[in-house]
């Protein structure tokens, strides 16, 4: 053997370690076209579907004298935690100052509802045509409030149709007390204490052991309050689905509450009370969305005999929850369904990301280059999901104000999001895009062909999607399982309203209530991204190349 | 599988003398024969379908009493029973996508057009060979699903004492979605045929089909307006192509079961036009 | 590290065939290994093993003494060349060797200076789907070029070349090796090899059947025989078997001769006044040698048509 140098390598090496191996997958993903040109579509799309958010609001519904009702759909009043709300009650009230409490006695709490639902019978006999029963969350109490405007901080001690006493605070705030209807024979006493910006809500079966139900903090709460008794009965709506669709009846209800044995223990309390229909007329309770304001009954009234007050009103005291029958607004939710739309374009893109690299044995190149094949893969995991999550964003801070923009344009009220919630909705989206990207890569290293990891992930993805939202596909019960078991979960990122229990409206996914909240269903989706990212991990160790 | 038997028996081709058109038939017949997964996922298509029509069918529930009645569900027993088309519709596709994105993928595709210059002539053959093997598949995907929602609905509430009709082939309405649904599956198969052969990669393709079926009805859904809703739904090939299904409540339908039909069949025609001229004008 | 591929008793099955067979061998610097077997003999499955892509179900292969996986930036270690149409159709030449520079953590001019190595200045930035064969074999070798490594590895590289190709890549092989490069070239034609290789391991079925220098391999197939053409055939028998060679008549005027020299065949001639034609070395082909050599092994036999 001739004695020859063994040849040095020359070539100078940069840094080593993972960040190579990054800019390796980002050099290999910029320089395919079609895969950038796919992975702008997504935005478009996103944007694309925001602007088909177009629908006029209030337009052509009939108004009793032969015309028809042209307005735009009017705004809802905002409670004191930015959220928009349903305020409407009859309320007998008097102004008070400083710490103090209120206890009266309810003996019983009764209603009428639409035999038939829906309209209105002749002006002569207003409530002609309606039958008696209460409304499950029908409401009569005490309260404590700011004032009379809509949206006005409070506090209240309630007994409601069939889910027994509560206390209510600021719209949204709501813990059970003792359950059960008041009634003559088993009435209801309740108390509301207030202690600067504490109040303090009790409930008692005879007036002298008294339990209480919470402790709450009411900011909004000026040295001068108004402290009362008000009653409000939710308007009525019952959705029928079943396969193939829905079909729904209702209208307003009238509550009525009797109340004795009221106590005002207040500096400056005196005897007289003011009715007020708080909210009455206009700005105020259902039926607006669907028809004109509703006749005089509803407008509530309070009368006062010998220490026995009867107090009737309609309405509710709640969050504004699209798609009950008090719910006024429109969330801005679907602004971003595009989403799904642009979902399908970055699922191509992600599973052929990998799908590719098999399909001419270019993967051998690559793990000849990189002998670590777990790192390949999780540097073209944060290539892909870096990405998207970018493109996703741009699509999504877009689409989103077109969308609201869309929705106004037609007249609608879009119900007021917080920053923090519109901030969580647009990383949502990104997020949600992102993740369902690396979990198509995965299917794609676990496939290695493209058509069956597409195929998979839209299985696991759409599908689950569409059965789970469209009306009367499934059962209810069945739908929801798929939207808390598959990755379409994670779409729940985009929800604004969430479910409140005590408003009655039909929270299915196709009125855009998912199961899981927004965390928990893109844990879901992570989940399904972490154990295919796993699995791929350990193939790809394991599997000849 | 006899029907096809019976168009491309072997001794109809016998090599050398097979006249043409047979000849190239023949020849797509034995590439998809030998293709691995093309009885799995033919026999997928009928088991899968069936499974989920009788599940749907089994989970039927409209409540106890009166609510069970015709009138107050509104429930239509033929398009129960024929949920499980939904998802037996994905594996049609993937069989088409895969008859000839398989050979993009390995670049057969060349060995194909020396063998059979007349690309048309190939394509046309491809498509008469899923053509085939989906109908075959989708006759006992659907009369399999026919047969589960009979056997099963009259136990959940649907019965003829409610006011239903049995299903039955002898009825007009149910005969026409039991066979339309067959060409339902059938149009599917041809549209993913014809993106493939326009896009020229299985899973681009595929992602496009089920994109196309699949965003519709989403879309439809989550629009808020009526106006712009009725017409996704009238374009849509899944909604659209689904009236075929429909029993009852015709009326309402924006489109006739047949017009829903005709919907996918246009778009499947569109398909396979598009993938038709590419593959005359583009370089294989 | 030393610039040496060390094989170890290397055995792998896929299902019921045994691929790879107890394989030992190793690669040196400073020359050309030829690696050399029918087709279906486990020469790419070697390579395979070598690179890491395949795991081995027995047996090492080691890169100056380190396994593959070890290896941090392993193109600056090994170059290799296994399959030209490994690529993404729609990705140029330059950016092919791009990602590729950027996963050793080299500079993108590296990716420029491999370009140049390989003679593709004229295409690389056109999509590599509508490369020739042998414009696609040259994106190969600059992708096994572009870390500059000592080792370089090729699967049959003279694959869909062309006549000049062939020579340019012959000249290229040896010029890398003459650098103190260690570089195995792998064929299923030992012409292909003929001017290039210095040494050759020979493989059939799995197993090593020869590995020697090019000049033993073609000594032990021609067997030192000198042939003498002479109308005084018996005369030259005689001188011949004095000076101490095995003679054979091949022919009325053709001896073949073992154990002499062409020089001492002539003297011994001339000695005793044996008039002849023609003197001459007996050579076998390197064709002939590994034909011989592999003729048990072969995978696959096409019938010859008669």
């Amino acid at each position: 053997m001739t004695a020859i140098a063994p040849y040095r390598c020359a070539a100078r090496r940069a840094n080593d370690g993972f960040g190579r191996l990054l800019h390796a997958e980002w050099t290999k993903f910029r320089t395919v076209r079609g895969w950038v040109v796919a992975i702008l579509l997504a935005p478009l799309l996103i944007v694309a579907v925001a602007f088909l958010q177009r629908s006029e609001c209030g337009i052509g519904n009939p108004l009793p004298n032969g015309t028809t009702f042209n307005s735009a759909c009017p705004a809802s009043p905002i409670g004191p935690g930015g959220e928009a709300v349903t305020d409407s009650f009859y309320f007998a009230h008097q102004a008070v100052s400083g710490n103090g409490s209120i206890t009266a006695r309810i003996t019983s709490l009764t209603g009428v509802y639409p035999a038939h639902g829906g309209h209105m019978a002749a002006a002569a006999n207003p409530l002609a045509g309606y039958q008696p029963g209460v409304q499950p969350w029908a409401k009569a109490g005490i309260m404590i409030s700011a004032s009379t405007a809509q949206g006005s901080a409070y506090a209240a001690m309630l007994v409601t149709g069939t889910h027994g006493t509560r206390m209510q605070w600021d719209y949204t705030g709501d813990a059970a007390g003792r359950p059960g209807a008041a009634s003559a024979t088993a009435p209801r006493w309740l108390r509301i204490t207030r202690s600067g910006d504490t109040v303090l809500g009790y409930d008692s079966p005879d007036g002298t052991h008294w339990t209480l139900v919470k402790t709450v903090s009411v900011p909004g709460l000026p040295a001068t309050a108004q402290v009362g008794l008000f009653t409000t009965s939710p308007s009525y709506q019952v959705i029928k689905t079943s396969f193939g669709g829905s079909s729904g009846t209702g209208g307003q209800t009238l509550a009525t509450g009797r109340f004795d044995n009221v106590r005002v223990a207040w500096a400056g309390a005196g005897t007289t009370w003011t009715g007020t229909s708080v909210g009455a007329q206009g700005t105020g309770p259902a039926g607006v969305r669907s028809g004109p304001p509703g006749p005089d009954p509803f407008k509530g009234k309070f009368t006062q005999a010998a220490g026995a007050y009867t107090v009737s009103g309609a309405g509710d005291i709640a969050p504004d929850v699209p798609e009950a029958a008090d719910g006024n607004g429109m969330s801005a939710q679907n602004a971003l369904i595009g989403t799904v739309v642009g979902l399908i374009a970055v699922i191509i893109v992600a599973a052929l990301f990998m799908t590719a690299e098999y399909r001419r044995g270019l993967v051998r190149l690559t793990f000849a280059a990189s002998p670590r094949r777990g790192r390949v893969l999780a540097a073209k995991a944060v290539v892909i999901g870096l990405v998207t999550f970018v493109a996703g964003l741009a699509g999504a801070v877009i689409a989103l104000p077109l969308g609201i923009r869309q929705l106004r344009d037609g007249g609608n009220y879009v119900l007021p999001m917080s920053a923090l919630t519109e901030a969580r909705m647009l990383a949502g989206v990104a997020a949600v895009l992102a993740v369902a990207a690396v979990l198509a890569l995965a299917l794609g290293t676990l496939a290695r062909r493209g058509v069956t990891a597409v195929t998979v992930v839209i299985v696991v993805i759409f599908l689950p999607f569409l059965l789970g939202t469209l009306q009367g596909l499934l059962p209810l019960g069945a739908q929801e399982w798929l939207l808390r078991l598959t990755p379409a979960a994670a779409f729940a990122v985009i929800q604004v309203v969430p479910a409140y229990h005590q408003v009655l409206a039909p929270y299915s996914a196709a009125n855009g209530y998912f199961p899981l909240s927004w965390w928990a269903g893109f844990g879901v989706l992570c989940l399904w991204a972490a154990g295919a990212l796993t699995a791929a991990a350990y193939l790809l160790r394991r599997r000849d190349v | 599988m006899s029907a096809v038997g019976g168009v491309t028996a072997p001794g109809a081709a016998a090599p050398g003398a097979a006249a043409p058109r047979l000849a190239a038939l023949h020849a797509e017949w034995t590439k998809l024969r030998t293709l691995p997964g093309t009885f799995a996922l033919l026999v997928a298509v009928a088991a899968l379908t069936i499974a989920v029509s009788a599940a749907t069918a089994a989970a039927y529930d409209c409540r106890a009493g009166a609510g069970c009645l015709a009138a107050a569900t509104g429930a239509d027993p033929a398009k129960i029973s024929l949920t499980g088309l939904d998802v037996g519709q994905v594996l049609v596709a993937v069989l088409a996508v895969l008859a000839v994105g398989g050979e993009y993928g390995t670049g057969m595709i060349r060995v194909t057009f020396t063998a059979m210059p007349r690309r048309l002539f190939v394509l046309t053959s491809k498509a008469a060979v899923v053509t085939g093997l989906t109908l075959a598949s989708s006759l006992v995907a659907v009369l399999g699903s026919v047969l589960a929602g009979r056997l099963l609905l009259p136990a959940r509430g649907l019965s003829a004492a409610n006011g239903y009709t049995l299903l039955s082939l002898a009825d007009g309405a149910d005969l026409r979605a039991t066979l339309g649904s067959v060409l339902y599956l059938t149009l599917i198969a041809l549209l993913a045929l014809g993106v493939t052969a326009a896009v020229r990669d299985s899973g681009v393709a595929i992602g496009i089909v089920l994109g196309l079926l699949f965003l519709f009805p989403i879309l439809a859904a989550f629009v808020p307006g009526r106006t712009l809703a009725r017409h996704l739904e009238q374009a849509s090939p899944l909604i659209a192509g689904q009236y075929i299904e429909a029993t009852t409540g015709l009326r309402s339908l924006p489109l006739t079961p047949w017009q829903g039909l005709g919907v996918l069949a246009l778009w499947a025609a569109g398909a396979l036009l598009i993938g038709g001229l590419v593959l005359r004008l583009r370089d294989a | 590290m030393e610039a040496t591929i060390e094989v170890t008793g290397l055995r792998k099955r896929f299902g019921p065939q045994q691929a790879l067979d107890g394989l030992t061998f190793s690669v040196l610097p400073g020359q050309v290994t030829g690696f050399v077997g029918p087709n279906g003999a486990g020469k790419s499955t070697t390579m395979r093993v070598i690179l890491g892509l395949d795991a081995a179900d027995e047996g090492t292969a080691l890169i100056g003494g380190r396994p593959y996986a070890s290896l941090r930036a392993p193109l600056t270690h090994v170059g290799a060349l296994l399959d030209a149409g490994a690529l993404q159709p729609s990705r140029s030449a330059r950016n092919h060797l791009l990602w590729l520079a950027h996963s050793q953590g080299l500079p993108a001019k590296r990716a420029d200076e491999a370009i140049e190595q390989a003679g593709l200045d004229a295409v690389a930035r056109r999509k590599a789907g509508g490369y020739s064969l042998g414009m696609r074999q040259r994106l190969g070798i600059a992708a096994a070029l572009l870390g500059d490594p000592p080792i370089l590895m090729m699967d049959e590289p003279f694959n869909g070349m062309d006549p000049e190709g062939i020579v340019w890549m012959r000249g290229f092989l040896r010029a890398l090796a003459a650098q103190g490069r260690a570089v195995l070239v792998s064929s299923h034609l030992m012409s292909e090899l003929e001017d290039t290789a210095s040494h050759l391991v020979v493989i059939g079925r799995g197993r090593v059947v020869a590995d020697a220098s090019v000049a033993e391999m073609i000594a032990r197939a021609s067997g030192d025989r000198v042939q003498i053409r002479t109308a005084a055939a018996a005369d030259a028998m005689t001188a011949l078997a004095n000076a101490g060679a095995t003679v054979a008549a091949t022919a009325p005027d053709q001896l073949t001769i073992q154990g002499l020299s062409t020089e001492r065949a002539i003297a011994a001639l001339n000695g005793s006044a044996v008039p002849f034609s023609e003197v001459s070395a007996h050579r076998a082909s390197l064709e002939a040698a590994y034909m011989e050599l592999t003729r048990d092994d072969v995978e696959f036999r096409a019938v010859t048509p008669s």
